[in-house]
């Protein structure tokens, strides 16, 4: 092997296919890149972080419509937000008497009820802060080199005498 | 309270929160945060719980220290310099 391998350019580092799995479940990036383990503990925690949300806050904590901002930062955790949207404002809103798409309030009929208060504003931190991790995640993913070359490198650094 | 209770659907409908509790959700909410953290973080996975417990711990400190803080200056200085 050849000295420049221990080199690598950016080119050779950067891997979008990890960036991309990466945002379409988090965790999988890593998991693609080789360390399964950190991929695990990735998707543990921000699915721990955006179910807490919708536990703490109800499905109104997800709301691209009438929470346009906090949604921006609970959009990064992926597919999962955008579905768990989906649901919320397909399955779960009701016109109300202006003749606008809103969560009900509580009552008998309502099949999930509004979010106000501490609950809500809890619930919509959770989930915004699970979309900003993982969007660390995905370009830590994007950047971080495959544990096969790692091992390579590292091997072919300690035959060679220099640090990795 | 325990009608609010009987009537909640986890994941539909807000949790009921007794008055004041609402902070304990800072507990798993630090939690959280660190475990994401320091997975990324860390080269050396041999050390992520300690880390990872000490982070938590770290964050829920700050956070009540900084509580603390905001109290002091809100219920007694603010009013002290009021008048």
């Amino acid at each position: 092997m050849t000295h420049h391998t221990i080199h690598q350019s950016a080119d050779e580092r950067f891997n979008p296919v990890a960036g991309v799995l990466a945002y379409l479940l988090p965790g999988l990036g890593h998991w693609y890149l080789g360390e399964a383990k950190r991929g695990l503990l990735i998707g543990a925690g921000v699915l721990w972080l955006f179910f807490g949300a919708v536990l703490i806050g109800g499905i109104d904590s997800v709301d691209r419509v009438e929470d346009k901002w906090w949604f921006v930062g609970q959009a990064g955790v992926g597919p999962i937000a955008f579905a768990t949207d989906l649901v919320h404002q397909t399955q779960f809103k009701v016109v109300d008497s202006r003749g606008q798409l809103q969560t009900p309030p509580p009552g008998p009929d309502a099949k999930a009820s509004k979010s106000i208060g501490h609950a809500n504003e809890i619930g919509s931190l959770f989930g915004a802060i699970a979309g900003m991790l993982n969007i660390m995640c995905v370009i830590d993913a994007l950047w971080r080199p495959r544990i096969d070359r790692r091992v390579r490198i590292r091997s072919v650094s300690a035959s060679e005498g220099t640090p990795a | 309270m325990i009608l609010r209770l009987l009537a909640y659907t986890p994941f539909l409908d807000p949790m009921p929160m007794p008055g004041g509790m609402w902070w304990l959700t800072l507990a798993p909410l630090a939690l959280g945060i660190a475990v994401v953290y320091k997975a990324i973080k860390l080269d050396d996975m041999r050390r992520y719980n300690k880390q990872v417990a000490m982070m938590t711990t770290q964050i829920i400190a700050v956070m009540v220290a900084l509580a603390i803080g905001i109290q002091l200056v809100v219920g007694w200085l603010t009013p002290l310099l009021g008048g």
